[in-house]
């Protein structure tokens, strides 16, 4: 195989891994925005701009979305982590963990204020959140 | 033209089968998955999306590697094995990988014999188990795309259930993964068990894969 050959052959298995890997981290930027977005509005009082980054089920769970999210405790804080999987998400900050879904217009908080149960092991108990669908 | 197809026909057959049946399988895969996003409180999503989507790649794949399983397993172990008045079976006495001679290989290859066949060392070695080495590597393809696969699909699952995602390592020794796994591979081994034993006894008139009508129920390893 000459050197063209193999340089053709290694850009056909690095792209992909390039283009998915350069997806994930915009994602991750994404979402991670979106997340700290959400937070901001709601730690300081900005109901109404909080309750529009929520996902509709989510928004509407509230009786009085934009006084209840102010509320809820929620505060902004530095990520620690981002998970994507499809049109799923997961942010973790300190002292919170939100769970997002990606609409047609854009990532959507769909659960906020999240803490895993004490015997949370990978077996079904889902994460106990102060805001969720 | 008319030639090439009428000699491929059955190859372009299935291939053909293949084609209407998996954009089916797009269609209503869609159309469940959508029904399952807004139950969730998500938004649907579009075919093109769904096709691309691991949801629709780990179905696909848990079915793609049972039946390259099922195949690459009944032509190796058909080689060993024999079931006495199946079609599907050799003689007896005929059980293993066979004398040079009965199978036409080194100083017994024809003239119209594939060059493998008559070469001497690795090349005759690897073209003698060529069908089982391409079907086993296409399973085992087949069965690392659905954990992968798998793997984003659960974690999209778990996330969306406010659940933790889990590693390529707690996936394939999870339960769903051994679920998906384990209900294609009984569903196979049963068919082949059904299609060598009751081969022995019903008869499809001019189906290679039968006995000829009027064979005994005893006569084994012949087609009609």
């Amino acid at each position: 195989m000459g050197i063209r050959a193999t340089a053709v052959v290694c850009l056909a298995l690095v792209a992909p891994a390039l283009i998915v890997t350069g997806c994930a981290s915009a994602e991750d930027t994404s979402v991670a925005g979106t997340a700290e977005r959400f937070l901001s509005a709601a730690g300081e009082g900005r109901g109404g701009e909080a309750c529009l980054l929520l996902a509709p089920r989510a928004a509407r769970s509230l009786d009085d979305c934009e006084k209840q999210i102010v509320s809820a405790g929620l505060r902004a804080g530095a990520v620690r982590g981002v998970d994507v999987w499809g049109d799923e998400a997961r942010v973790r900050v300190d002292g919170d963990t939100l769970f997002l879904h990606r609409f047609p217009d854009g990532w959507r908080v769909r659960a906020a204020g999240c803490e895993s149960r004490p015997d949370q092991s990978h077996t079904g108990q889902p994460y106990e959140c102060e805001v969720e669908t | 033209m008319k030639r090439l197809v009428r000699e491929n026909a059955l190859a372009l057959c299935f291939l053909l089968l293949f084609l209407v049946t998996l954009a089916g399988q797009s269609v209503a895969g869609a159309a469940a998955f959508n029904e399952e996003q807004v139950a969730e409180g998500g938004s649907p999503v579009t075919w093109a999306h769904y096709v691309t989507s691991s949801s629709f790649a780990v179905d696909v794949a848990e079915n793609w590697q049972s039946e390259y399983l099922q195949f690459f397993l009944y032509i190796l172990i058909t080689a060993w094995l024999i079931q006495r008045g199946s079609p599907e079976s050799k003689k007896r006495g005929e059980e293993g990988l066979e004398s040079d001679a009965e199978q036409k290989v080194g100083p017994h290859a024809g003239p119209g014999s594939p060059a493998w066949a008559a070469a001497p060392g690795w090349r005759r070695t690897v073209f003698s188990h060529s069908l089982g080495i391409v079907m086993g590597l296409l399973f085992l393809l087949s069965w690392l795309a659905q954990s992968v696969a798998g793997l984003a699909a659960y974690n999209n699952e778990q996330l969306a259930q406010l659940e933790d995602p889990v590693d390529w390592v707690g996936y394939v020794t999870s339960p769903d993964f051994w679920n998906r796994t384990l209900q294609n591979w009984q569903s196979e081994f049963l068919a082949v068990a059904s299609m060598v034993l009751l081969a022995i006894f019903l008869r499809e008139r001019g189906s290679p894969q039968s006995k000829k009508v009027g064979d005994p129920h005893s006569e084994t390893a012949s087609t009609g």
